[in-house]
Order: structure tokens, then sequence, then C-alpha cells
């Protein structure tokens, strides 16, 4: 068994995994973990280089397109402990291209493919999910705590739907922020963030909304359980419809 | 009237309405204007009975001259009327929109001076959005019976989905419990815009530029167990709607009872539970190749309600069990209960790597405390299965805590929508 380190960022796997591939050990019998700076650890260290970790992504590209969107929601998921997973993931979609996500019987693909597609599903939720807020200046602003880190493609989303208006999005678990200027996108992090003050129509907008929320729903048919488990609780902090309950 | 209120009575006019999918178009947004479509749809909220929100669904007036049984807005009733003009509505849409409430409006209404004058307003606010707000969001409307073609033609051009409500499952019911409508009126306009949407694809076929009739389809909507229909009369009506008059989705609608009246049947909840099993049953007409027939027979006219349908087809034919997942075609697979559309994709897709085995099955995601009784891997059972149906029966029914007890509703995934 061939034992390899990396240094924790995703930069730092893609490119110890192209380290190993290259190296031709078998994959199957290779181990990858974060290097936990211990006295005695074993295994041998490999450095990020993301010129490297760009030609790999490259490669896959053109071997399985898919397969690199899987990779790319993977490391959305922020995940640890499944590099060995996505070693073995990687070696198989350049042996089998893009039909890899269909071998799911694999333990290693299913593993990867599991938590792409959580982070996938997220991504999708949040669209629907993220409430923006009109802000005095005529700017917009929306707040999230999403368990993946989903802003780079969630601000893609709405650089094509809300093209017309300036807007943030806010990520306040990672202090990170997405801001689209009415032409270009561009992402940042903030040490410090405090809400600025709402436009004078904000509030009365938001009342709209809740009262269509409140009247929507049949009464007959009333299923907080259904609704719950379609919109988990975690979100309700930032959604307009659920403030005050 | 303050537009607080307006929203009050409208939006809980409107609540009756089933759809509220956004799936199935896709529009670019344009550099100057407001807004796309997603082709799979997204949901932006859960209302309380757990429903998808993804429509500002709204009433653009609830004065109604018609009186029909079942309906909430009857002229009988004395409720609070309200009218929204077609700027507020318009307004409403875009502050929703923009603060990403909504994938857009669906926008019905009751019919107070005529049919026209009803139909000619909604089209206005849905021209107003297109037009003047260059809004590239979705848009449904919902197409008064009686009102002209050239009406219906507008709404098509404007509108992402339009909807003719067939009400009622049967010609006679709708007669009793809606006299002032007629069946006519209800398909004509079905018929034209089966038509126009035909005419509009090869058109586009052509041309990238011809205009897009209700690109994302058109859909129906009919109230369950206010009348006496079957579900195998329902099935056959919907199956005939999806391939005569290509009709994109059709939705069914437990009977909330609003009213007292001596035409409608006393009932102490809104069937649930069936309308969960007949959307079932729709999605395997839709996407499993089954007919209304093999689903029910005029000796069993209504849907189990202890199991889904394909579990009870199979129950009923044993001789065509179990199947071998490492052989058997998209089609067979697809009959096995517990295995979707998904499920049996991933089968095939696995299988070319190496054979499934039952361990792999739950990878795939096959709801295995259903299919284990009906397939073999690799030619091996998942234990030894009691074929009997008596008694396979009685297995499925203890094994299955989840399956049912609660009615569930079925939420409307915008996948297939």
């Amino acid at each position: 068994m061939n034992k390899y380190l990396y240094d924790g960022t995703p930069e730092g796997l893609v490119s110890a995994i192209g380290a190993i591939l290259e190296s031709g050990d078998d994959p199957e019998k290779t181990v990858l973990g974060i290097r936990q700076d211990t006295l005695f650890e074993e295994g041998l260290f490999l450095r990020t280089d993301s010129a490297f970790a760009e030609a790999l992504f490259g490669r896959l590209r053109q071997r399985a397109p898919d397969a690199v969107q899987t990779l790319w929601y993977f490391t959305m998921a922020e995940t640890s402990e499944l590099e060995t997973s996505l070693l073995r993931y990687i070696a198989l979609a350049f042996e089998h291209g893009d039909r890899v996500n269909g071998y799911l019987t694999h333990p290693d693909v299913k593993a990867v493919v599991a938590i792409a597609r959580k982070a996938g599903r997220e991504l999708h939720r949040m669209k629907g999910l993220l409430r923006f807020e009109q802000l005095r200046d005529g700017s917009w602003l929306a707040r999230m705590e999403p368990d993946h880190n989903v802003i780079q493609p969630l601000a893609r989303h709405f650089s094509r739907r809300l093209r017309a208006q300036e807007w943030f999005i806010y990520d306040a678990r990672r202090h990170s922020a997405a801001h689209w200027n009415g032409h270009a996108l561009s992402f940042g992090n903030l040490e410090q963030f405090s809400r600025p003050k709402l436009s004078p129509e904000e509030r009365v907008v938001q009342q709209h909304w809740q009262t269509f929320f409140k009247t929507i729903a049949i009464p007959e048919r009333k299923n907080p359980r259904l609704q719950q488990s379609n919109m988990p609780a975690k979100y309700w902090k930032y959604l307009t419809e659920k403030q005050g309950e | 009237m303050e537009l607080q209120e307006k929203i009050t009575i409208l939006s809980g006019a409107a609540r009756y309405d089933a759809s509220c999918a956004s799936s199935g178009s896709s529009r670019e947004g344009s550099a100057c204007g407001v807004g796309n479509t997603s082709q799979g749809g997204i949901c932006h909220s859960w209302s309380d009975d757990g429903r998808c929100i993804s429509l500002l669904k709204i009433l653009l007036s609830n004065d109604c001259r018609y009186d029909c049984a079942y309906c909430v807005n009857r002229s009988s009733n004395p409720v609070p009327r309200a009218s929204f003009t077609a700027r507020e509505v318009v307004d409403l849409t875009m502050e929703f929109y923009r603060r990403n409430y909504i994938e857009g409006l669906f926008l019905s209404s009751a019919v107070n001076v005529s049919p026209d004058h009803t139909m000619e307003e909604m089209v206005r606010v849905a021209e107003i959005l297109r037009n003047e707000e260059r809004f590239g969001g979705y848009i449904h409307l919902k197409i008064i019976p009686g009102s002209s073609d050239e009406l219906v033609r507008r709404a098509g051009l404007a509108a992402d989905r339009i909807s003719v409500n067939i009400e009622l499952p049967s010609h006679e019911s709708l007669q009793r419990l809606a006299p002032q409508k007629k069946k006519e009126a209800i398909l004509a306009p079905m018929k034209l815009i089966g038509t126009e949407a035909g005419v509009s694809l090869v058109e586009r076929r052509k041309s990238r530029k011809a205009p897009r009739f209700a690109p994302a389809g058109q859909s129906t909507q009919m109230i369950i167990g206010a009348s006496p229909e079957t579900d195998l009369q329902i099935l056959q009506l919907s199956q005939g709607l999806y391939r005569k008059m290509n009709l994109k989705r059709v939705y069914y609608s437990a009977f909330v009872p609003v009213n007292e009246d001596n035409r409608l049947p006393v009932l102490s909840a809104p069937p649930l539970l069936r309308e969960h099993r007949l959307y079932q049953a729709d999605w395997l007409l839709r996407f499993y190749g089954f007919s209304p027939e093999e689903i029910l027979s005029d000796d069993a006219p209504n849907l189990d309600e202890s199991f889904d349908p394909k579990t009870a087809w199979a129950l009923r034919h044993p001789e065509f069990f179990p199947v071998e997942i490492n052989r058997a075609d998209y089609a067979t697979l697809l009959r096995v209960p517990g295995i979707g559309v998904v499920s049996a994709k991933r089968i095939i897709a696995a299988r070319r790597f190496a054979p499934v085995t039952h361990e792999g099955m739950k990878k795939i995601g096959v709801v295995m405390k259903r299919a284990k009784y009906f397939i073999t891997c690799s030619g091996r059972p998942f234990d030894k299965i009691d074929q009997q149906p008596a008694r396979l029966r009685q297995r499925l029914l203890l094994g299955d805590g989840s399956e049912q007890k609660q009615p569930r509703q079925l939420v409307l995934p915008g996948l297939f929508a």
C-alpha cells in the first residue's frame, strides 16, 4: 500500500491526484490523505502545483466532461476523508470516460457521486430559496448559510437571471461574497459584515409576500411535515416568508 | 381597497388550482430585461399544506357570474370580492421576481362580464410583462372557456404554458355541477392550442425567429371526488387527453368541500390518498408504458389504496416475475415495483461494468423493500421468496411501514413535468 499526503486545499488535492496517476502506482493500492503535521506521519508529501492541477483538469475535461462536473460539485462539498475515493474515481474516469458515473456499484464511484449529488441538490435548492432584499442605494442583497460552498455557480445563475440589477450574495458561514455590477461578476471575502439599511418600500413588498404565502395554503390540507421535508428548517433563518415564526 | 387585502382575497381564491409547475420552458433572458426560465423548473418555497410554490398563483378577479356547485367563488356565495388592475398584477410579479420569491406568474380569473372581457384583460397582463417590462420569466395563463380564438392565440404567444380546466371527469357531471359550462367550450380551445403549438414547432424548425406558442405545452385540471366517476374512467380520459390533445400534464385535485350544496357528496376530508394514487397511475401512463386497462379493469375500476398502482399490478401478474436484473431490458425493468425511471437507467449503466448484485441495487437507489420480492440478480433471488400472491400481499403490507398509513401528497418535481 502506497501512502501519500497533501496540504488539504482543493488545489493540493487535484495536483496530488495528478502526481499519483503520473507515477504509475495502482490507485486501488494507494491511499491519499491530508498532512496532519504530526511527528511520525507516514506517507510521501506531494506539493501543491496549480499548473499541474490545471493540466489534469484540462485532460480530464477532454476525456470525461461529466466527470469534471462531478469533481467540481465534489469540491463544493468541502468534504474531507474521501481523497482516496476521489483518486480512484478519477483513475476510472480516465479509463472509462463519462461512463464512470454509471458505475454506481463501485464503492468509490458511489461515494464521490453521492457527495457531488448532495452539493448539486443544494445548489439547485438555493436557486429557489435565496431571497434578495432591496437596499437604500437601490442595490440588492441576499444572505445565506448553505452547507456546501455553492456561491460561485449560484452567482452565475443570477447573473443571467437578474442581469439588470446590481446585487450581492453573502455566504455568512464562509464570509464570502459575490457581486454583480450589471456587467460582470466578482468574488471576495468579507471579514466584517453588517446588514445595510433596507429601502423604504422593502418592508411593504415583504409583507405582500408573507400574505401571499399564508393564504395560498389550503387549510383543509395542512401538512407541516411535508413542508419541512421539502424546505428544511435550517434554511428558514433567511426566508422572508418564515420570519416571525 | 388596499393591495394587501386584494392579495389575501385573490390568492385565497386561487389556492384550489393544483398546477404550480414552472418547468418545460427554457427562455434566455435579454440583456435589458429581467428573468429567464429553467427547463427543469425551480421551486421557491413550500406552503403550509406542503405544496411547492414556484409561481405567483393568483386570480385577476373572483367576481363570478357562474354558479358552479364546487367552487368557492360561485356567484351565490357571500364572499368578499376583489379585482386587480392589470398594472397591479404586473407590478406584483416584478417585485416578487426581483426578490427571487417566484419563477413567474400563474394567472386565472373568475368570469364576470363575458369570457372575452376577462380573457382580454388576462392577456394584457402577460403582454405588458413581456413587451413593456421585458420579463423573461415563466407565465402560465388559464384560458377562459368560451373566449375567442384570437385571444387564445395571443395568450399562447405571450405565455409559456396555457391550460383549460376540464373541471370534472365527465360530461354528465359537468352538466350537473357546472351547468353554465359546456364541454364543447372546454374542448374547442384545447384543440386549437394543440394545433397552434404543432404549427409553431414546424415553423421554428424552419426559422429560429418564428414565434413560440406555449413552449411548455398545455395542461388541465380535474376535481376528484366531487362526482361519481371511477379511477378507470378518469385514467382513460387522461390517456385520451395525452394522446389526442397532446397535453403535457393532467392535474388531479382532491375535492375540498367549500360549499353546502345537496348536489355534492358529504366528505369528512379531501380524498388525498386517492389523489396521490391517481398521480402515481398518471406517471405510469406517461413514463412507464402502461395503459389504463392494465392498471384497472371493469371488475376492479378503482385504485387500491394500500398499494401503489405498480405494486398492485405486479401482485396480479406473478407470471411476469421474477425479473432478472442483469438481463432484462429497460421496459421490463420499469415494471418492477421499487424501480423507477432513474434506477432502471442506472441499472443498465452499471451492469456494463460488472453484474449488479443485491448490494449494488441498494447503491443504485432501488427501493429494495418493494423490489426484493420481484427480482433475481444473476439468478439469485433476494432470499427464499414465497411468491404466493396472498402471502406476498401480506408481506408487502406489513413490511412497508413507510409506504402509506398517512396519506402522502404528491410533490410534483419539475423534472418530468
